[in-house]
């Protein structure tokens, strides 16, 4: 990956760390020093490579992994602020990628009973739940957002 | 990726769906740990296929399930 790319990678992560959502191409582009069809080329050439995930439109992020820009079932609340994650790992990624406690409510699929759990060094404080992976990793990123 | 109460409960989502994988919430968190730590160094830098098949490997997720593209 190009030192552009990886400078570009940074300031995206870090202003949706910073705003607690995902920065638009034009925050991007303003904090960067670079105009927006720079960002959006350089956008492109991360989703590329699956280091964050586009929407169809290619102007706006999906995902900047475990970070989702659309609500989820998975709100992290960590560090006095809060993020959704794409899905129950990811949910756990957000704590890991900030190195800090922190905490999400879900609701079981099938029966809707809310989940809370608590993340204190990584581990979760209800040990006894189950995680189901319905997609085989191989074809994880055929289609990241229903994986 | 969805976290569920028990397998009965996973089942009944999964309404006749052949079934993904089931691992401990235990597993998914040291899973969480390895996979994302450094997700937001400063010295990131993409993991390889052969990094992240290792960090499945060290977990016991091992198998054509677990095989990465």
């Amino acid at each position: 990956m190009e030192a552009a790319d990886l400078a570009l990678r940074k300031l995206t992560y870090g202003l949706f760390v910073e705003l607690g959502r995902a920065p638009t191409l034009a925050e991007v582009a303003e904090h960067g020093a670079s105009t927006a069809a720079e960002v959006g080329a350089g956008w492109a050439r991360l989703h590329d490579q699956h280091a964050i995930v586009l929407d169809d439109d290619g102007e706006r992020l999906r995902m900047a992994n475990p970070f989702s820009a659309v609500a989820t079932p998975y709100r992290v609340e960590a560090d006095g602020r809060s993020w959704y994650a794409n899905c129950a790992w990811d949910a756990f990624g957000i704590c890991a990628a900030l190195h800090v406690d922190g905490r999400f409510e879900t609701r079981c699929p099938d029966c809707g009973e809310p989940l809370e759990i608590e993340v204190r060094d990584g581990r979760p404080s209800d040990e006894s739940l189950l995680f189901h992976c319905l997609v085989p990793a191989g074809r994880w990123w055929a289609d990241i957002a229903f994986t | 990726m969805n976290l569920f109460r028990s397998e009965e409960h996973i089942e009944r989502w999964l309404d006749g769906r052949e079934p993904g994988a089931t691992i401990p919430v235990t597993t998914l968190a040291a899973l969480a740990v390895a996979w994302w730590h450094d997700r937001l160094s400063p010295a990131w830098r993409p993991h390889t296929r052969e990094q992240n098949q290792a960090i499945l490997d060290g977990l016991g997720l091992t198998g054509a399930f677990w095989e990465l593209a």
